[in-house]
């Protein structure tokens, strides 16, 4: 019976129409952080901690000959020093994969690897007794290219690891086959730099013992159990001596679900579980940039073969990946970017090889897009190039080849839905693309010249073969009513959380500024699964979604003696449980909640979800990785200084198909972030190593856009074709305009000056050394 | 001399109060804001002087925290984010969706209301040169600009 009801309530709130969802919410939070109220971690600090600094590498790669912390110990105020056998448990802070430690132990794998750690009273004598720890380092060769890595012949990063981590595999059809009956083969090679995600506040971690007896520690992070699993390896002790507390995050992007959020907690309990003192480990800015998980570089080359009408035919690809030093989430991005890498496109004939490649260059990791922005950049090229080549438009060539409902993608996958055609339409009409593709590419001698250009996205949603895909959502109402939602998912800016409020509120029929966010605590709450792969609204907010349904269906059964209608028969909005055949007949929320207090129903509820699993084989590639897809299409209109080589972004035209908009506040928001990011990306961002070591992890040197690069015009056109699995049909977000501002930008360029420039970013002097060509 | 610290004492206005502070002279303003008088709104993004998330107003003027030394405030008027409560840009920001992760806001907050006390009608090119020194990664600007323009039609 009571599993009946529930079913119902889910079915009735699937199909009606919704108060809530879709209406524009404000962020709960915006004021504490405008008012400048102390909610990140370094405000939380209180009375005297110690300062824990890192010893760090010079070398790319280097022997530890021998280690003295003497000195260090000499100076006043320090009160420890510690080296890799100070650690009680195991030496390894590798995020997923153990093959990292913590601290060195004879080996430097890259530059600014941690060696040691000085804790101590005065930051500034911290500092410098950090450069007192005497370190004996006997440089070896450094592999810093991946190609190179690749050659058996290479010294191994890892000793006991082949330098290549993996092979990931796409075989459909018969290659041969089709560049047989190819009428033009085209082959290219396309590169993409490392950047910085970057988030504005650096990875700290506060830590002090409570009186409990439990080690905490506050940080700024995405993955609060990811943290708390590691920190309670490397100390030893049992699970219920440390507890992990998110505080406010300013910025994710990646870098905070990887590996540097575990390295600083893991600095400063280790600091307070030696000394008993309250310890501060914070990064510098350049100490972030050095070890911060950086975006892949990637060199992609494509062998495309298409018909006299522009029909692709055989597509064969492959990815090398230089994930640096140690894996982090390497293996997984070069399994999205091979996944992705034919672009929104039907291939009949697709064999991709992409490689995960150990150097000595700074790790890489997850950074917003996960190697979508690399692989799409290099795949829209392709099919600007093909088109260019064929005499067909940038748009005639994808309006023939796109995915559209019963297309198969790359690994044989069924498409369900229409999202890229409306995507495609919607962006087309409010750009006037292809009218203004014509008259740009024709005239072509100013010195400033205008250009368009046009990419499409396709997005596999969340996890899919990238982990266990759940979420987990406490929900729990208070005797005056109020509503208390908690969760392991981290809010860092995106808005997300707010989805799962939104979610709730509709769920409930209170408005969401009743429901009140508690902190992520490891302590308080199951595991919730990663913040990452813009899983919040989808999975977050269907695991959101059960907790509510169980709140309601126990509210239910009580308001329906009490209005002696059957409990499927009600309906709640606006604080008010209706009967739903006569809507006079109504009880107020707070009666209801205070009447199943008094009878003793619980309201707390928790809520889960896990995805179907993915199936996909991995000698081919094919099967379904992901469970749905998200669409979507970007303009880009710039213009090109001749002269100086400058590329302005004048305007963007971007439409996403988000399944269902939740809240579209948080939607336009998370448009306009991605897509200055991404032209970021396109135009000016890179962390250069050269020869393993860093030339620029300052904010000098690598310059993000400002406000003179920002666009003058964003137009976010939101499309809505449901999927399957996120909640009430939503799809992935949060990455996914980061993806095509590269692709569409650098396809604006070729527009206006005639000439593809295969290499990211597009920086002054390399416009000018194209525009010789 | 080693553990003996040297202090100065500082006297200034601070968010309109006469205030006086024991801090060692080599202490940023960014420093002794956050770390003495336990002011946190003021934030580091970076220490260098590229990010703008420390900006304060000093005479009125808006400069980087961290690269001011507290030396270098005596007998003048600082004004940080908590100093501004009440104040329309901080309204407009709260109201326009201009927060993200929120962490550049201060920052934000305070360059804006420097300049709308130089000039109350700017235009959008004067705005967008005037914040050019404040990061934000996570808005794309465009609800930033939206709460200048909001604050300034206010
Ligand atoms: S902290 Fe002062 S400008 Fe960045
Ligand atoms: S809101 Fe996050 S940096 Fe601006």
């Amino acid at each position: 019976m009571s599993e009946e009801i529930l079913r119902r309530f889910r079915e009735i709130e699937e199909t009606r129409d919704f108060f809530i969802v879709g209406r524009k919410v404000a962020r709960v939070d915006a004021l504490d952080a405008v008012l400048g109220r102390p909610i990140y971690t370094a405000d939380l600090v209180t009375g005297r901690p110690l300062y824990v600094v890192a010893v760090r590498s010079r070398y790319p790669h280097a022997r530890i000959k021998s280690l003295d912390v003497s000195e260090a110990l000499q100076v006043s105020s320090v009160r420890a020093v510690f080296t890799h056998r100070d650690i009680p448990g195991v030496n390894d802070a590798g995020s997923l994969i153990p093959d990292r430690p913590l601290l060195a132990i004879n080996k430097v794998r890259h530059i600014g690897e941690a060696v040691a750690l000085v804790a101590g009273e005065d930051y500034e004598k911290t500092v410098d007794a950090a450069d007192r720890v005497l370190v004996d380092y006997e440089p070896l060769p450094a592999v810093t290219s991946p190609f190179e890595a690749m050659n058996p012949d290479s010294p191994r990063v890892q000793e006991d690891r082949d330098n290549v981590v993996t092979h990931f595999k796409i075989r459909k059809g018969d290659v041969a086959d089709g560049f047989r009956h190819s009428h033009v083969v085209l082959e290219r090679t396309y590169k993409t730099q490392a950047i910085d995600g970057l988030p504005l506040e650096v990875e700290v971690a506060y830590s002090f013992w409570g009186e409990d007896g439990v080690l905490n520690c506050i940080s700024t992070m995405q993955n609060p159990f990811d943290v708390y699993n590691k920190v309670v390896s490397i100390l030893g002790v049992e699970k219920s001596r440390l507890r992990i507390v998110q505080a406010a995050t300013g910025g994710g992007f990646g870098p905070k679900s990887d590996e540097t959020p575990i390295d600083v907690a893991a600095y400063a309990c280790l600091a307070t579980f030696k000394t008993g003192r309250p310890a501060l480990a914070a990064f510098t800015r350049s100490e972030a940039m050095t070890v911060q998980c950086k975006r892949h570089p990637f060199t992609i080359t494509h062998r495309v073969g298409v018909d006299k009408s522009g029909r692709l035919l055989a597509w064969k690809a492959l990815l090398v990946e230089d994930t640096g030093a140690y894996i982090s989430k390497g293996h997984l991005v070069i399994g999205r970017a091979t996944f992705h890498c034919t672009g929104p496109y039907e291939v009949p004939n697709v064999w991709a090889d992409g490689y995960c490649v150990l150097t000595n260059n700074t790790m890489a990791g997850s950074t917003r897009g996960f190697g979508a922005p690399q692989s799409h950049f290099a795949a829209e090229m392709m099919m600007n190039e093909l088109a260019e080549e064929l005499g067909l438009t940038p748009l005639e060539i994808r309006w023939r080849n796109m995915l559209r409902v019963g297309s198969l993608t790359a690994t044989g996958q069924k498409i369900e839905d229409p999202g890229l055609e409306l995507c495609l339409m919607r962006a087309l009409e409010a750009s006037d693309y292809e009218r203004k593709y014509l008259q740009y590419k024709k005239m072509g001698d100013g010195v400033v010249r205008r250009g368009i250009g046009l990419a499409l996205l396709y997005h596999g949603n969340t996890l899919g073969p990238e982990g266990d895909d759940f979420a987990t959502v406490l929900v729990r109402v208070e005797r005056d009513g109020s509503v208390v939602l908690q969760t392991g998912l981290t809010e860092f800016g995106t808005g997300a959380i707010t989805s799962l409020v939104i979610v709730a509120a509709e769920t409930l029929g209170v408005p969401p500024s009743s429901i009140r966010l508690e902190r992520p605590d490891t302590l308080a709450i199951p595991n919730s699964g990663p913040t990452v792969a813009s899983r919040t609204t989808p999975i977050g907010g269907r695991a959101a979604f059960d907790a509510a349904v169980k709140i309601r269906h126990a509210i239910a059964s009580v308001a329906s003696e009490m209005l002696g209608v059957p409990a499927s028969g009600l309906e709640f909005r606006e604080s008010r449980i209706y009967a739903r055949d006569n809507p006079g007949k109504y009880l107020g929320w707070k009666d209801a909640v205070a009447e199943c207090y008094k009878i003793g129903v619980e309201l707390k509820a928790v809520g889960y979800y896990i995805a179907p699993p993915t199936r996909w084989d991995p000698e081919t590639g094919q099967g379904s990785p992901y469970n749905q897809y998200t669409f979507g299409a970007l303009v880009a209109e710039v213009e090109v200084d001749t002269e100086t080589g400058v590329v302005r972004v004048d305007k963007m035209t971007a439409a996403y198909d988000v399944g269902r908009a939740i809240n579209p506040l948080g939607l336009l928001s998370t448009y306009e972030s991605g897509s200055i990011m991404g032209l970021g990306y396109a135009i000016m961002e890179e962390i250069i190593h050269r020869d393993g070591y860093l030339l620029n992890p300052n904010l000098q040197t690598y310059v993000i856009p400002t406000t003179a690069e920002a666009p003058r015009q964003i137009e976010s056109i939101i499309v809505e074709s449901p999927g399957p699995m996120g909640v009430f049909g939503a799809k992935a977000m949060g990455e996914i305009p980061v993806v095509l501002p590269a692709a569409s930008i650098a396809g604006a360029v070729a527009n206006a000056v005639g000439v593809f420039i295969r290499e990211l970013p597009l920086r002054p002097d390399r416009v000018l050394k194209a525009l010789e060509r | 001399m080693s553990g003996v610290r040297v202090v100065g004492r500082y006297s200034f206005i601070l968010n309109g109060r006469p205030t006086t502070v024991e801090a060692p002279p080599g202490y940023t303003l960014l420093e002794t804001l956050r770390q003495i008088l336990h002011l946190t709104g003021t934030k580091d993004g970076c220490s260098s002087g590229d990010c703008g998330a420390c900006t304060v107003l000093l005479d009125g003027k808006a400069v980087h925290s961290c690269l001011t030394l507290i030396s270098q405030v005596e007998g003048r008027e600082v004004t940080t984010v908590e100093g501004l409560a009440g104040s329309k840009v901080v309204k407009s920001f709260a109201e326009s969706g201009a927060v993200q992760c929120g962490y550049c806001t201060p920052g934000f907050v305070v360059a804006v209301e420097a300049l709308l006390r130089a000039n109350p009608n700017p235009s959008i090119e004067e705005v967008k040169e005037a914040l050019r020194g404040n990061l934000c990664r996570c808005t794309g600007y465009v609800k930033i600009l939206d709460a200048v323009k909001m604050a300034i039609s206010d």
